[in-house]
């Protein structure tokens, strides 16, 4: 399969790293041959049909600072000329999230899906802005469209919902769906440290950004809620619609209160049919969301199956690239490969 | 079932935790644990009241023996139906809003009661957190009482975490 990268940062690279780690084994155990055929950053690209030499352009990449820099590489040639031009399979968008535009992703994929190519992403950004048009977009184009690092990271969210639990009716969905907050809200009940303190070591960890609102304010939880509820329950939400309460009025002495009561509090995203939410909530010590450190997790309350639940990594180039190398997998089984 | 036992448990920390972990390790889900300062024992003994949810019986009697075993002592032991309880956190100026008025508000709802209550002071100049345990006679009782707390809390500008899963 011929895959061109559009961003090459955490995930371009990790992804990357997948690619050769994996080879052998794709080969072996699908038939499963991914050859990069371009890549993309913000300062131009580089193109290579017979496929890039991955080991070098990573080199290139981490030396230099962009895969421009690779050998044949082109500065300020633009993400859109490659997605239309080279002939590929399959385009990954893997550029930064902006949740109001959706760009420059949204513009990324639906280029992509005209030229026939199929689309893997992780950015949240087109998919809250324009799920149903993106959906119908690829239907129409006859090309595959699949998401599954958007929600989640590694943890395989919404195609455990899409495959293996399809004969269910799904009533509710309920995650911790951001690594950052849950990362805090942990420290704060080990540590029982303050908020502020417990944030700035976040930030220096590089868990938390340096602009932390998105996160703290349950913002990117409200994104990957909406992508579940138009995903999974067939909703057509926007962002306006989840009802929304961060979490940086919680303290130490919050979060010792509900220990006591054998309770702990969690960012929850609750997505059911007509009603979208996020907030801090009581989980219960033991109960399947009540997970530690920067891990994700999320229930489905079923009609069959009653409830599921699943939790993992919900970011890093590593981790996440489990779920972008098991989509193009799934892509190149439905082709029939 | 729903159990409720009061057991007494020496006032120094780390009792209560000793003496949840074998509930919880069996199963129980606990749904509300009242200090009852005000019975202090003659010989310090603090008597907390637990509520939690068990299996069947024989579950039961492993955390009773794993409760004796640590040396905990049960003084009362009863199985009950019907009361709904959940547990709410708010977080905000609390006694500044009037606690009272709160709990006076909740009260006034037909079969329903504030049952517990603990409160923990923010650092100077900082927003407190207090903890209310809601009794009432079932479901739709407990939720009427839930909104009523959510229209109070967002008049008062309080914070207001529920239970997952509601009531
Ligand atoms: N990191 C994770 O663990 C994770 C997990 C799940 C989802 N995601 C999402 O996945 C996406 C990628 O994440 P990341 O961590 O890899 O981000 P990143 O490290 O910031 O990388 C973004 C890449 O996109 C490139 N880029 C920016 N604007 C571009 C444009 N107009 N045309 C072409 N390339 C452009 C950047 O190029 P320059 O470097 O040249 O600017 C960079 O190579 C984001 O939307 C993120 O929210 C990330």
């Amino acid at each position: 399969m011929r895959v061109v990268l559009v961003g090459f940062g955490n995930l371009g690279r990790g992804l990357s790293r997948a690619f050769i780690q994996k080879a052998s084994f794709l080969h072996r155990s699908y038939g499963l041959i991914p050859r990069v055929v371009a890549a993309v950053d913000e300062f131009g690209a580089v193109v290579d049909e017979k496929g890039l030499d991955l080991a070098r352009l990573l080199e290139a990449a981490e030396k230099k600072g962009t895969v421009a820099a690779a050998k044949g590489g082109k500065r300020g040639k633009l993400a859109i000329k490659v997605i239309e031009d080279v002939e590929a399979d399959v385009v990954y968008e893997l550029t930064p999230t902006n949740i109001k535009t959706g760009e420059p992703g949204l513009t990324h994929i639906k280029r992509a899906m005209r030229a026939g190519k199929h689309v893997i992403t992780s950015n949240k950004g087109p998919l809250v802005v324009a799920f149903r048009e993106l959906d119908s977009l690829a239907k129409r184009c006859g090309v595959e469209f699949r998401y599954s690092a958007s929600v989640g990271g590694a943890v395989p969210v919404i195609e455990l919902a899409r495959k293996l639990l399809a004969g269910n009716e799904i009533r509710e969905i309920r995650g911790v769906l951001n690594g950052t907050t849950n990362y805090i809200l942990t420290r704060m009940t080990t540590e029982g440290a303050p908020f502020e303190i417990v944030l700035r070591e976040a930030q220096e960890l590089g868990i938390a950004e340096k602009d932390p609102t998105l996160d703290l304010e349950g913002i990117d939880t409200a994104c990957k809620l909406v992508i579940l509820a138009d995903s999974l329950l067939g909703m057509n939400a926007k962002l306006g619609d989840v009802r929304r309460t961060g979490i940086t009025r919680i303290g130490p002495e919050a979060i010792r209160l509900a220990q006591e009561a054998g309770q702990t509090i969690k960012l929850v995203g609750i997505a059911r049919r007509g009603s979208l939410e996020v907030g801090p909530k009581l989980v219960p010590l033991g109960h399947p969301l009540a997970v530690g450190g920067t891990l994700n997790a999320v229930t489905f309350e079923l009609d069959l199956a009653r409830e599921i639940s699943i939790a993992g990594f919900g970011a890093g180039p590593k981790e996440t690239s489990s779920s972008l190398l098991g989509d193009l997998i799934d892509i190149h089984r439905t082709l029939g490969g | 079932m729903r159990v409720k036992i009061v057991m007494e448990l020496e006032d120094v920390p780390g009792q209560l935790l000793r003496a949840l972990e074998p509930i919880s390790r069996f199963g129980g889900n606990i749904q509300s644990i009242m200090h009852q300062r005000e019975r202090k024992t003659p010989l310090g003994r603090l008597p907390v009241m637990l509520i939690f949810e068990i299996g069947d019986r024989a579950r039961l009697n492993r955390i009773l023996a794993a409760l004796r075993s640590r040396g905990i002592r049960v003084t009362q032991l009863g199985e009950r139906e019907g009361a709904v309880r959940t547990t709410v956190l708010l977080v905000g100026h609390i006694i500044h809003t009037d606690i009272r008025d709160t709990i006076d508000r909740l009260n006034a709802v037909k079969d329903v009661m504030v049952s517990d209550l603990s409160l923990a002071m923010g650092a100077p100049g900082k927003e407190s957190s207090a903890r209310m345990t809601i009794t009432a006679a079932d479901e739709k009782r407990a939720n009427l009482a839930i909104s009523k707390l959510q229209r109070i809390a967002d008049r008062k500008k309080l914070l207001m975490i529920t239970s997952l899963g509601g009531v």
